[in-house]
């Protein structure tokens, strides 16, 4: 089966390559590009304004305190709900129909969606944290430790999120359902997963719906790595509760890993030219 | 005759092969062969089942019942090394409008790479390619600025990269212009001819089947109602042949089975029925044998 093994990782290396073509169409797509930006000059002023102020009762500046739970939102949005929204609109519109008709096309449209998601949160990022760097204080006050743990919380992050996006994608069928109801969702997550101000300060239902989130989590552990220790004071029972945020995002890659490939599986099987051209007429008989 | 050499003759064979959705039957228990390094042409008004015999071979669809080997593999079961070997062409709507032609058809047929057999290199060079489907002028526009007509050459392009040696076209000149539709024949006769390829397409265009097909198959209902080519279809189901000739400043009419039997006794008699001009023999064209045959099933159903 060595052959078998040699043509599913060729598969791997062409999704590889299509991830960073569909990349630089994106960042070379006007729309996309717009997009890019104006989310990175929202988050850049919403820090930028907040850049003097100190969370209550501690030193640590607003901006300090509300980057790390930004990143952690990027990953989760463009992991999760990009994922998602470009399976379903890309099984509408035929793209996966077109990779299961070559031999391991869906290995490279997996790959391929990897590569690209990973390529776009790295991209986004970077926009938001270059030019943080000049002005929010004290980010980069731990040294390059900090960055290695930020690094090591931002790579279970991905784990966590990117298999969610192919489950809720392969799940779905319609791609303004996924698109509508996603959009709520992210507003719901973005407000109990204590981005803004400290979740513990917050109802308790919203702490314990937040909880459950990978936004909050990945937030928590981002914090942990690039804040000062002074600002554990304010997160949930006083602590930056290390092993059980490891605990949990592990827990989400795990399901998430588990539920992907046979949910993926069954997505494939179920393509069809027949299937694709009646999406189509539904897709245009709205007008 | 040993299955090895069956496999080497006979590109597909279907056995009894039956569909049902729900309660409804689409499939009530095909069968025929395609050999190899034919082109199969298959008719049918909508309905009749066209498209889910061809998925059903495409390995897209799962049969209710009856066996199907493409290529000597059941295609339920087949691996992606089966599904190498056979190539498929999709009508496109807008899937990858952001790439341009040349990267998109590189990168689909460099998934092919590792399947090369002796005798066929794969995937299809790309700029080769190209060119052979008229291409190579917009090879660096973006998909989706492509028109209709170029479009439709991409998919067939896409269908072919991996160098087939079965190739799936479900209504492949749907919205094409004239030309274009010369021009895709063109590149059908080519591939058949020079590549070796098995080739089975549905259309709705009676003459493209004329021009295209060794064979023809009408499905009608779910059924096949005639398997032959263009002229024994004619002879089965029309059966009789119009000349048409003027005699004494007469038209005449007459239907034959025989129409070169019929115009020797014609000419026979000449001297003594008067001069004959204006001597026609039509013989019955697809057209006229396709509406027969489904209007008899109409009758008959």
């Amino acid at each position: 089966m060595s052959t078998e093994m040699a043509a599913v990782r060729h598969a791997t290396a062409c999704g590889a390559r299509r991830g960073r073509v569909e990349f630089a169409n994106s960042v070379r797509a006007g729309s996309d590009f717009a997009y890019y930006v104006i989310v990175s000059v929202i988050f850049l002023t919403v820090l930028f304004l907040a850049r003097n102020e100190t969370v209550e009762g501690t030193d640590v500046s607003v901006a300090t305190f509300m980057l790390p739970g930004l990143i952690a939102l990027q990953v989760v949005v463009a992991g999760a709900y990009g994922i998602a929204t470009v399976l379903v609109t890309e099984r509408e519109d035929g793209t996966l129909l077109r990779l299961k008709s070559v031999p391991y096309g869906m290995v490279g449209y997996v790959s391929g969606q990897l590569v690209r998601v990973v390529l776009e949160i790295f991209f986004s990022m970077a926009l938001v944290l270059i030019p943080a760097a000049f002005f929010v204080p004290g980010l980069l006050a731990d040294g390059p430790g900090a960055l290695a743990g930020a690094a090591g919380y931002l790579v279970l992050g991905l784990l966590a999120v990117i298999p969610l996006g192919f489950v809720i994608g392969s799940v779905f069928r319609n791609p303004r359902s996924v698109g509508g109801w996603g959009l709520l969702v992210i507003t719901a997550i973005v407000w109990v997963s204590g981005i803004f101000s400290p979740l513990a300060s917050m109802a308790t239902w919203m702490q314990i719906v937040g909880q459950f989130t990978p936004t909050y989590w990945l937030g928590l552990g981002l914090r942990s790595a690039l804040l000062p220790d002074s600002a554990v004071l304010v997160e949930i029972d006083g602590s930056w509760r290390t092993l059980l945020t490891i605990v949990v995002l592990a827990g989400w890659a795990v399901a998430g890993f588990l539920l992907a490939p046979p949910l993926l599986r069954r997505m494939a099987r179920r393509e069809s030219g027949s299937g694709v051209a009646a999406r189509r007429e539904k897709a245009l008989q709205r007008v | 005759m040993s299955s090895h050499t069956l496999e080497q003759t006979t590109a597909v064979q279907v056995t009894d092969l039956r569909m049902r959705y729900g309660s409804n039957d689409v499939l009530h228990g095909v069968n025929f062969t395609i050999r190899r390094g034919e082109v199969l042409v298959l008719l049918g008004p909508n309905g009749a089942g066209k498209t889910t015999t061809i998925e059903i071979l495409e390995g897209f669809r799962r049969p209710s019942d009856g066996q199907v080997t493409v290529l000597g593999v059941d295609p339920v079961t087949a691996d992606e090394h089966w599904r190498a070997r056979i190539g498929v062409v999709l009508q496109s709507w807008r899937d990858h409008g952001r790439w341009r032609v040349r990267e998109l058809l590189d990168h689909l047929g460099s998934f092919y790479e590792p399947y090369s057999e002796p005798g066929r290199q794969r995937p299809y060079p790309t700029d080769e390619l190209i060119e052979t489907v008229g291409l190579t002028e917009h090879r660096k526009k973006k998909v989706s600025m492509l028109s209709g007509g170029q479009r439709r050459r991409l998919d067939v392009a896409i269908g072919i990269v991996g160098r087939p040696e079965l190739l799936f076209l479900d209504e492949p000149t749907a919205g094409f212009d004239p030309a274009a539709r010369r021009d895709f024949h063109d590149l059908v006769h080519r591939l058949s001819d020079l590549q070796d390829t098995t080739i089975l397409l549905t259309t709705h265009d009676l003459d493209e089947a004329e021009k295209l097909a060794d064979r023809i198959l009408i499905l009608n209902h779910g059924r096949i109602v005639a398997d032959g080519s263009a002229e024994e279809l004619a002879h089965q189901v029309v059966g009789s042949a119009e000349v048409r000739w003027t005699q004494g400043g007469v038209r005449q009419v007459h239907s034959t089975t025989d129409p070169t039997d019929f115009v020797r006794e014609l000419f026979a008699q000449e001297s003594a029925a008067g001069a004959i001009a204006d001597l026609a023999v039509q013989q019955p064209s697809l057209e006229s044998t396709y509406l027969t045959m489904v209007a008899q099933q109409e009758v008959s159903s």
